[in-house]
């Protein structure tokens, strides 16, 4: 007898968003099933990778991560070129650190100019990421907005505290929202439904549960991302149906398991396989927990998990 | 479903400071208010009261029995205090409450015996809150055989399944309405209770009384005994009291599945409709969640 194999019900599906402007431009979201359940439905855009550059403070970096990028490190242009041309990068992450107020509290006109200096260098899609303050990040995000009108950045993280200012500036600008609440499927939807009040597009929308990294409860992101996932697929909560982006880098390398030397604690092993290792894990259960962007880092645990995507997505 | 009024409680203003300065004054305005509406129990929450609990636990059951005939539900952790209360409390009160912690069984549960009253038995174990309706089973049979050892039947315990917030885990609000349509089962001729006010807690606060009312429907179907209420939501204590036929059963629609054609309700009763969505776990709750 054969055996019929029981298939889920799906009642919605998430909605594409482009990302950046011209030829370069790239398309997320759209599937209609569960993460990569292609026996179910469709995966129209597999996951994509934007790359990490950042504007100030990568010394504090491993030295696995300083090493690939030692002639650019200081200079976010041309990293951001290097990236598109020798790793061949499809999206640019650029974190402004520099003007966090802990920290070289640098002002919006500097971090302007660096943005409109890396849109300069490459034509893939840029995200651009404040500190999460949530003053600085409206002043500054809103100033790059105005400045790049027709670039369609991702602008993020938008919390509910400074969603009027940014969402405003998106709109009237015409960029992309990156809603980010902390690992919770309530506030998640809560945050999409103010900015969709806001005037905030559908299609102009994505999404960022917040993760820490492996071994820094992943878990609890995991599962508000399957919650996410299920309400928009399974629930037709059309306020949950958007892209998920995760940044995930930051999370990783800041960890004791991934900064320490072999020297310091040899059982640990060698540095920088721990290091990829850590990204590479973190970035598959996110993956698999329904990510549509990943935030990475080192260009050899993006390779595996292009490896992982291009398997998934067959 | 009885009602036990929750507003005279040691965390609020002004009843937390009068309580203090034993004025009576705001407290027995409150309890006749509170009578006044209708409601079968006044819950006294004096908190922990470590310091003078015994003496203040007395004076407000006098003072609250000077203006109203309602029986008193003594809520204290304070176990002297409780007993005190009860000592020049007027008829017949309610404890509330006991948990399963042994030292608590031991000391408490006997009061409901020595003084004839009934107890609520808060399901809080050992290990805290029980994560869903199969612990609470567990703690539910332990705490009767307790409570028969000690000398108190079924009959007055009241089963507290613990009520909490939607906006922290939809499986607990599932749970709490699963364990209670098996409570007469496990416990034969219990009475249950429920601090309603806890599903909405973290919800915008004008809005947290559509998910007390929908809530209650939702446990009085399964026989919930009492609630632990706001006593001044007057539409709260009309259904209790088995009125709004109409909303009720449009809840009973939702949580059976049926179809709902939301168009066809006026705005009251989408708003339950929207609100008993989330409940049921339908809808995934958000604090705009009446908004559709």
């Amino acid at each position: 007898m054969a055996v019929e194999f029981v298939k889920q019900d799906y009642t919605g599906k998430i909605r594409e968003v482009t990302i950046g402007a011209g030829d370069k431009a790239v398309k997320v979201g759209g599937a209609n099933s569960y993460p990569f359940y292609l026996f179910e439905g469709a995966l129209p855009n597999p996951p994509r990778i934007a790359w990490e550059v950042w504007d100030a403070e990568t010394d504090q970096w491993p030295e696995a991560c300083k090493e690939p990028f030692a002639d650019v490190l200081t200079d976010p242009p041309a990293w951001a070129k290097k990236l598109v041309e020798k790793h061949g990068a499809e999206m640019i992450a650029l974190k402004l650190v520099s003007i966090d107020p802990n920290g070289k509290n640098a002002d919006a006109k500097s971090a302007v100019e660096t943005v409109k200096k890396v849109l300069a260098a490459v034509s893939v899609p840029v995200l651009v990421f404040g500190v999460n303050s949530v003053e600085k990040d409206a002043e500054v995000l809103r100033q790059v907005a105005e400045a790049c009108e027709g670039r369609n950045l991702v602008l993020g993280p938008v919390q509910e505290q400074n969603h009027k200012a940014l969402g405003a500036g998106a709109i009237g600008f015409k960029h992309t929202v990156l809603a980010s609440t902390p690992i919770d499927v309530n506030l998640a939807k809560q945050l999409n439904t103010l900015l969709g009040n806001l005037g905030v597009k559908e299609d102009k929308l994505l999404m960022d549960p917040t993760t820490g990294g492996l071994g820094y409860g992943i878990e609890y992101t995991y599962s508000v991302m399957e919650r996410d996932r299920m309400a928009a697929l399974v629930q037709q909560d059309e306020k949950m149906q958007q892209p998920l982006v995760c940044n995930l880098a930051p999370e990783v390398w800041k960890t004791k398991e991934a900064k320490l030397s072999a020297q310091d604690d040899p059982k640990m092993g060698e540095a920088k396989t721990r290091g990829i290792t850590l990204e590479a894990m973190t970035a598959t259960l996110l993956l698999l927990a329904g990510a549509d962007v990943l935030v990475m880092r080192h260009p050899e645990a993006v390779a595996k998990i292009k490896t992982l995507i291009k398997e998934l997505s067959a | 479903m009885l009602t036990i009024a929750e507003n005279i409680n040691v965390m609020s203003k002004p009843i937390g400071p009068a309580m203090k300065a034993r004025d009576k004054k705001p407290i027995q305005e409150l309890a006749v208010h509170e009578s006044e509406q209708g409601v079968d129990y006044l819950d006294l929450n004096i908190g922990p009261a470590r310091k003078d609990g015994p003496e203040l636990m007395t004076w407000l059951v006098q003072t609250v029995q000077e203006v109203s005939k309602v029986p008193c539900s003594l809520d204290t952790t304070n176990a002297d205090a409780i007993a005190a209360g009860l000592k020049v409390h007027q008829g017949k009160a309610l404890i509330n409450s006991v948990t399963l912690q042994p030292d608590r069984m031991q000391k408490v549960l006997p009061l409901a015996k020595e003084f004839e009253t009934d107890i609520i038995g808060v399901l809080w174990g050992q290990e805290g809150m029980p994560r869903d309706e199969n612990e609470r089973a567990v703690h539910a049979v332990n705490l009767m055989m307790a409570a028969n050892e000690l000398g108190v039947p079924n009959e007055r315990l009241w089963v507290d399944p613990i009520v909490s917030p939607v906006s922290v885990e939809i499986n607990q609000v599932k749970a709490c309405i699963t364990f209670m349509q098996t409570l007469q089962d496990l416990v034969p001729g219990c009475k249950s209770t429920v601090g309603l006010s806890n599903i909405s807690n973290g919800a915008p606060d004008e809005l947290r009384h559509w998910l007390n009312k929908t809530y209650a429907i939702m446990l009085m179907r399964y026989g919930c005994y009492s609630a632990i209420v706001d006593a001044f939501d007057e539409d709260l204590l009309a259904l209790a009291k088995g009125g709004k036929k109409e909303v009720i059963a449009l809840v009973h629609k939702v949580m059976d599945g049926a179809a709902v054609d939301p168009k066809s309700l006026n705005p009251e009763l989408l708003k339950y409709y929207r609100t008993a969505k989330v409940l049921v776990g339908e809808t995934l709750y958000s604090a705009s969640w009446l908004e559709g």
